[in-house]
């Protein structure tokens, strides 16, 4: 069980912050009346969702080699958070257009088969949307839906791949789909089920196909 | 087994971090079946419990031995409690998920009275039996520690032992004398009867409690052989050779003391009146510099926080501050680490001093006068005057600093009218002391001071333990009294609610006939009662009703002297004439020397160490 994912996006940055501390690395800070190191995330990750590729940018200063950035991170990290790749991303946040999530539903009903391509099949989908001014508004979640998938099933769950808006422009949150989804099929708890972002996507080739963003 | 149901559980609550453990620096053992298990219970949630100094070194230590795992265990918030309980999930400790009742021991630390009913609550959601009575063979044992465990009779009822004093030493032996009792296969009474043996060790069971039939205790007397009529407190005598851990957790989300709290003395020189910390660390004992800036190193280094509080009753006390202050500067300023000083006396201020802690950040200003007159200051023996204040607040304002808080209390023995006035009266000086600056050293336009007032509860093992609180109803009309008076809109007063203290010091004082009282307060719904969203004052008294019992036989009656004191099984090392003559000094409005100036011969002399021997 992996618990990490139920750590808030502004305790993840506190946590690498620390880890920085730890492992006596020197990052860059701001300038300004209250310094702070140079870190972003690139998407913030939901509460309650794990992700397999995150990018976070952060300075440090020259002389620090990729490969001790990355094996001394993961020493001063706790053990469910791990860096697997340091170098430079071409792509910036402003690039990120959409994200492809797992979703594994738990159920023991393989005619929620059905359900779930009904589901997906609807024009319409109405939920409420928590906007940045901390207001509920309706949308259409339809529209947010790039692409969906059914990867597999057994007895006791089925496995979904999704792809949603994400980003600053047009954002998504999966759980927001997942909580549809169960409630149309009634048999599955949203709750237990499993998602995790695998991959983040962005816009920056001339000729708009979607790369990875590293 | 119960991990998928309770991660189910997590994505339905406010803040699952609370519940996720696995932070940096968390101890996961693995148990095998010879070794022994302790569950470190805060009877709080995460973001206090984990605040807590005295659980990280417990916790660390117990973990530093072998042959045993020590987990920690929090109060569900009440949605995750609703959450579980719906989940059929039982109370489960943080780093391995394991049923609370399945643990050798379950130890509560009693930080405050109100959190008693946690304690009953968190037993009752890791399904153990609530009295030592019910509990058999392969139910854990119940302890408790912590300052309340020197006036903890309302837990008597419910709690196996308790270990009085520092757990450092304590700890250790009765985890030994658990593994020999373990292996021997005799009955739990066995147990109890050996570690009854270890000074510092209560076992509540084995006394006898005869009542007067005007409710006052009769007679207190052990029921067995080898129990010591009174158990005597330990402690750390060289605090400088003693466990301190440096491999602090580094909690996910922010707790209320987010950062390196360096204890750097244990006890106060002081002894102000109305304080139970006071008297029952005594005596003082320090760090040494040295010893205080490795750890400080080593925890930086083990933790990577930004931040660092050098933490004790009465920091500014410590006799070679200056220095230590510097030689944390020294290793705090370059790493941008912000070093705080808490808890500052008026009366030893100094703008040296608060300019250093100033080159990091610069912090509010509180200080503590606790009473608006000199003279009931000299009567509680806060030895701080009206000019240290006056003259600390104009260093203060023109050292940059443009708003000021300030700690009162109301309802202390003695008080008159004129003394609750005098709070408005001493922040109106201190408004003004801002406005006597020539222009050109005032920054800011203009000046603001907090006032707030907490209500004085009469605590145990101080010498104002025979004192009554005042009713509700007077504090109340004092409180509203002092908010009219208040007149200048530069200063903001605020003050809390007496229903919580009234029953604090009914729980402060009460005897063992109150834990039927806790244990219906909870099935009541009785929990987080620190908490303003959850207390609920009428539950509180319908479990009294329940009972027959008048909270107020316990808050408000004056006590004599000869009377036999609940709180007598503890023995703190201050001796009861001392308590006498410092409640009688009281009377007389005569102060009493820190320990520093001259010794007042209070008793603590006898655990030889510390100031009494500098």
């Amino acid at each position: 069980m992996n618990m990490a994912k139920f750590i808030s996006h502004l305790d993840l940055m506190r946590c690498f912050t620390r880890a920085i501390n730890r492992s006596g690395m020197p990052v860059v800070f701001s300038q300004g009346f209250n310094p702070h190191m140079k870190m972003t995330f690139a998407l913030p990750l939901p509460v309650g969702v794990s992700g397999l590729r995150e990018a976070a940018d952060i300075v440090f200063e020259d002389g620090v080699g990729d490969d001790e950035i990355k094996e001394r991170l993961n020493e001063n990290l706790p053990p469910d958070i791990r860096v697997t790749e340091v170098g430079d991303v071409g792509a910036k946040a402003s690039d990120i257009v959409c994200a492809e999530y797992g979703v594994v539903l738990k159920t023991d009903d393989s005619a929620e088969l059905n359900s779930i391509k009904d589901f997906f099949g609807r024009d319409e989908v109405i939920a409420m949307k928590l906007t940045k001014k901390k207001i509920e508004k309706p949308i259409n979640i339809m529209e947010y839906i790039r692409a969906w998938e059914i990867e597999g099933n057994d007895s006791e769950s089925i496995r979904l791949r999704l792809v949603l808006d994400a980003g600053g422009e047009r954002n998504l949150k999966p759980d927001v789909v997942v909580a549809e989804l169960a409630k149309a099929c009634g048999k599955t708890d949203a709750d237990s089920a499993d998602i995790c972002r695998r991959e983040i996507f962005c816009r920056t080739r001339e000729d708009g196909i979607l790369e990875r963003f590293y | 087994m119960y991990k998928s149901k309770f991660e189910a559980c997590l994505k339905r609550v406010q803040k699952p971090a609370r519940y996720i453990g696995n932070e940096f620096n968390s101890v996961h053992k693995e148990k095998t079946s010879d070794m022994m298990s302790f569950a470190f219970c805060f009877p709080d949630v995460y973001e206090v419990g984990m605040s807590h100094l005295g659980m990280k070194i417990l916790y660390h230590m117990l973990n530093e031995r072998s042959d045993t795992v020590c987990e920690r265990v929090f109060a569900p918030w009440d949605d995750m409690e609703r959450e579980m309980n719906n989940a059929g999930i039982p109370l489960l400790s943080m780093e391995s998920c394991t049923p609370v009742r399945e643990f050798d021991i379950v130890g509560f630390t009693l930080q405050y009275e109100m959190s008693y009913s946690n304690v009953v609550n968190m037993l009752r959601l890791a399904e153990i039996p609530l009295r030592t009575s019910e509990r058999r063979e392969g139910d854990p044992f119940i302890c408790c520690g912590g300052p309340c465990a020197y006036h903890a009779e309302p837990l008597a009822e419910l709690v196996d032992f308790f270990i009085l004093g520092e757990g450092e030493e304590v700890n250790n032996e009765v985890m030994d004398a658990y593994k020999v009792w373990k292996g021997s296969g005799e009955g739990r009474e066995k147990f109890l009867e050996t570690i009854v043996k270890i000074q510092g060790v209560y076992v509540p069971s084995f006394y006898d409690v005869e009542y007067n039939e005007d409710n006052t205790i009769k007679s207190f007397t052990p029921n067995r052989e080898g129990v010591p009529a009174r158990v005597k407190k330990r402690i750390v005598k060289d605090l400088d050779n003693t466990y301190i851990p440096e491999k602090l957790i580094v909690p996910f989300m922010e707790t209320v003391h987010d950062r390196i709290m360096l204890e750097v003395f244990r006890g106060c020189i002081r002894g102000c009146r109305f304080c139970q910390a006071g008297y029952i660390y005594r005596p003082v004992r320090e760090r040494s510099v040295d010893r205080l800036v490795k750890t400080a190193e080593n925890a930086i280094a083990a933790t990577g926080y930004e931040e660092m509080s050098m933490s004790s009753l009465s920091t500014s006390d410590y006799t070679c501050l200056e220095e230590l202050t510097n030689r944390l500067l020294d290793i705090t300023v370059d790493k941008r680490i912000n070093l705080s000083l808490p808890s500052l006396r008026v009366d030893n201020f100094s703008m040296e001093l608060m300019e250093k802690v100033q080159k990091v950040k610069k912090s509010g200003l509180t200080f503590a006068p606790e009473a608006g007159t000199q003279r009931l200051r000299d009567v509680i023996n806060k030895n701080v005057t009206e000019a240290d204040l006056l003259r600390t607040s104009k260093i203060a304002f023109g050292g940059g600093y443009n708003r000021m808080k300030l700690y009162f209390m109301l309802g202390l023995p003695t008080e008159t009218d004129e003394d609750v006035l005098g709070i408005g009266e001493l922040a109106n000086k201190v408004i003004d002391s801002f406005y006597t600056l020539p222009p050109e050293e005032r920054r800011g336009r203009s000046v603001s001071v907090t006032v707030s007032t907490s209500l004085f509860v009469p605590k145990p093992h101080t010498p104002f333990q025979w004192e009554p609180q005042n009713t509700i109803a007077e504090l109340e009309r004092k409180a509203s009294m002092l908010s009219r008076s208040i007149k200048n809109r530069k200063i903001i007063y605020n003050w809390h609610s007496s229903d919580v203290s009234f029953l604090e010091a009914v729980f402060a004082k009460g005897d063992r006939r109150l834990g039927e009282v806790l244990i219906s307060a909870c099935e009541l719904g009785c929990k987080f009662d620190g908490w303003t969203d959850f207390f609920d004052f009428d539950r509180w008294l319908h479990a009294f009703e329940i009972h027959g019992i008048d909270p107020r036989f316990y808050a408000y009656r004056k006590i004599s002297y000869d009377e036999i004191l609940p709180w007598d099984y503890a023995d703190v090392g201050v001796s009861k004439d001392f308590m006498i003559s410092e409640h009688e000094k009281a009377y007389r409005g005569e102060t009493t020397s820190s320990c520093r100036e001259k010794c007042s011969a209070c008793g603590a002399a006898q655990f030889g160490g510390g100031v009494c021997f500098e």
